[in-house]
């Protein structure tokens, strides 16, 4: 198998997870009913969760540095996030809708890794399936009923979701690696990863009344999945390594 | 300006005013169930729209920690109770020892017919 | 002023004079003598209902605000495993909003009333929560000693007359034990640790200690008794009583740490009672009455919770269902 291709997929795997988990936890408190804060805010954990675990799996079968390094100790350049996860909350439609189309690919690309070659990955996979489960049920439940609710919710959702479907796109970029995922058995790849996607998804967004915005590949949004990120990233980052910065050297 | 980064990237000033009337939603009594086999019992509220919503809220609200099998929803307005003032009627007379299991002691009669009869 | 009713002179009187039907009163006040509950349906006389009210709402409100000073360092936790204990303490504290407002809901009081109150300063919430959380040792200190002070104040609580309350400070205790817990882990992890660690733990604490002081309310001297709320178990502690089982509880466990707290006559009297300097009991007045070091921002984040959003729930909203009010 190709180390550096599992690699590539794991960093990519755990850095989305690790930012949008920090951005959805910033829901905490702040959400539109205290029940959506408190979904939020478990869904955040969960997706930290995730990353922690597959930070550990680069720790334990690569030997990259251990999960706090790699999350809270690393460079903007090394992360190979997509950009759709690194924008802020903004109001609470983006967030939706962000959460809509990045949970749909996240459980779609679980399922295809329950039957991957890299076995710790497949194990995580099937560990994970019932909290990506509820993250995907309670996503569907709450586009369908602001996209359906009144005249002002339903135009608030679709140029949410015109707004962030580039984004979205960005987190299929091809990588150099798909051929030998592909050929070791380890994940289908990307450009399959997206087709299930826009399956999946499509259906849903009509039957919520929404118009699809047109899929052209020429307007996705790549580059994070290289290393070039989008302007929030930085300021994130450095909140995330303020605490340990005033004493590298203590244990927090 | 806040302390708080995340405080700081909101657009506190965007906010509509105005009068807000139930807005918070209609609530729905959460029954909880923490095994198969088991009773589902009342845990409490959760503010919803629909019955699905309902159950997404309650699940965070009502089984974050711990073990469940399942929950159901039922709105508020379905919910039926007695008058607390009628609370008498649970009161029955002591002579009720009919329904009881510990009222029927045939033992004794068994034995007496038993030394009557040499058997 | 958490759970915890203070009376002014004016509220004690009317609460005293309140005249009731004489027969249903005298059953109400049996069924809580003899260690009954009370539950949403039953008769019960007006002040009680309306200062549990108070009580419970300012109790819910407490947690949503508390929130916020916590909320102030998620992003900014510093490992994994502190990260997701902050995310999941401060989650709770919402929840437990939650719970106190349906406990509040069964008394005949809509949530959207008691936000609304909120935010127009007709209904107060903890002073604690209008001081700043500065530094991450700041997060430390609430964590293990303002979660310490609230659990005094809840377990004392959970043992008063009304059912729904009850069941939902039974549930909130249990998950105190985990924020207790995670508070004191990360609060031992700085005392042990650095000496750039300790400085920042010893400074939150010189500057927690005062509005920690203040959380139970103002001396019994000074404030109004309602023998009427005793009785009834509204108040089942006077805020001295509390305020000592929490020195009594918890200044050990700072001391034992090498720690010190800023307040030379801090000392346990022979007979059990901590003596302490004056904790400026004018600045509580000041920070209660709007003019604390975050009252301001507080308040213009909740404002911005509930109304930037109101559009989701008019959008989720079927103007076909009418509300009732929870029975539990
Ligand atoms: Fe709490
Ligand atoms: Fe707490």
């Amino acid at each position: 198998m190709n180390n550096d291709a599992i690699k590539d997929l794991l960093y990519r795997m755990a850095d989305d997870a690790l930012i949008i988990g920090h951005r959805n936890s910033e829901w905490t408190g702040i959400g539109p009913m205290l029940e959506e804060d408190l979904a939020f805010s478990s869904m955040s954990q969960d997706k930290i969760g995730h990353a922690q675990a597959l930070y550990n799996i680069l720790y334990t079968s690569f030997g990259e540095k251990n999960p706090d390094m790699l999350a809270f100790q690393r460079a903007e350049k090394d992360f190979r996030s997509c950009q759709l996860v690194e924008l802020p909350i903004g109001e609470y439609d983006f967030s939706l809708v962000r959460h809509f189309l990045f949970d749909h690919a996240e459980a779609l690309r679980y399922g295809l890794l329950e039957a991957s070659s890299f076995a710790p990955l497949a194990g995580l996979a099937r560990k994970v399936r019932g909290e990506i489960r509820y993250h995907v049920m309670h996503a569907d439940t709450f586009f369908k009923q602001l996209s359906t609710g009144n005249e002002v919710a339903k135009a608030r959702m679709q140029s949410a979701l015109n707004y962030a479907l580039p984004y979205a796109l960005g987190i299929f970029e091809p990588s150099a690696y798909e051929e030998a995922l592909i050929a070791d058995g380890v994940f289908a790849g990307e450009a399959r990863l997206q087709e299930l996607w826009l399956e999946k998804i499509t259906p849903i967004v009509a039957a919520a009344g929404l118009q699809m915005p047109a899929i052209d590949a020429a307007k996705a949004i790549y580059g994070g999945r290289k290393g070039y990120h989008s302007e929030y990233l930085q300021p994130l980052l450095a909140e995330m390594t303020e605490v340990t910065s005033i004493d590298p050297a203590a244990e927090w | 300006m806040s302390l708080d980064p995340r405080i700081n990237r909101l657009d506190l000033k965007r906010v509509n005013d105005g009068e807000q009337t139930a807005s918070h939603l209609i609530t729905w009594e959460v029954f909880h169930q923490d095994k198969r086999g088991k009773q589902p019992v009342h845990a409490g509220i959760v503010h919803a729209s629909t019955p699905e919503q309902a159950l997404m809220f309650a699940k965070e609200q009502y089984a974050r920690r711990g073990k469940t099998a399942n929950l159901w929803v039922v709105k508020t307005a379905d919910v039926y109770t007695f008058n607390s003032e009628d609370e008498a009627i649970f009161e029955t007379t002591p002579e009720k020892t009919f329904r009881d299991p510990a009222f029927y002691k045939v033992r004794e009669r068994i034995e007496a017919f038993q030394s009557k009869n040499k058997l | 002023m958490y759970g915890n009713t203070s009376l002014t002179a004016e509220e004690a009187k009317i609460v005293n004079a309140a005249v009731e039907d004489p027969a249903k009163l005298e059953e109400f006040e049996a069924r809580i003598s003899r260690g009954e509950k009370i539950e949403p349906g039953d008769w019960m006389p007006e002040q009680y209902r309306k200062q549990l009210i108070r009580m419970i709402e300012q109790h819910a409100h407490s947690e949503i605000v508390g929130a916020l000073p916590e909320g102030t360092w998620i992003t900014r936790a510093p490992n994994f495993r502190r990260k997701l204990a902050l995310i999941a303490k401060v989650q709770d504290e919402v929840g437990h909003g939650q719970l106190l407002y349906s406990a509040a809901e069964t008394l005949g009081k809509t949530r959207e009333q008691m936000l609304m109150d909120l935010l127009s300063g007709k209904s107060k919430y903890s002073n604690v929560f209008n001081y700043p959380a500065n530094t991450w040792a700041d997060i430390a200190v609430i964590g293990f000693l303002v979660d310490g002070a609230a659990i005094v104040n809840q377990v004392i609580n959970s043992k008063g007359s009304y059912g729904p309350y009850c069941r939902a400070l039974e549930r909130i205790c249990y998950e105190e034990s985990f924020h207790l817990k995670q508070g004191h882990d990360n609060f031992v992890y700085l005392a042990t640790g650095t000496k750039v660690q300790r400085e920042m733990l010893q400074e939150a604490l010189n500057r927690w200690y005062r509005p920690l002081l203040h959380f139970f309310g103002p001396s019994d001297r000074d404030s109004q008794h309602s023998e009427k709320l005793m009785k009834w178990k509204v108040k089942l502690a006077s805020n001295d009583d509390m305020r000592n089982q929490f020195l009594d509880q918890y200044v050990p466990k700072i001391l034992e740490l090498g720690l010190t707290l800023p307040d030379p006559e801090l000392r346990r009297g022979d007979d059990g009672i901590w003596v302490f300097g004056d904790p400026d009991w004018d600045e509580f007045k000041r920070v209660i009455n709007g003019d604390g070091p975050c009252n301001a921002e507080r308040l213009e984040v909740r404002r911005y919770a509930e109304l930037a959003h109101r559009w989701v729930r008019e959008a989720l909203m079927n103007p076909k269902e009418k509300y009732v009010t929870p029975m539990a």
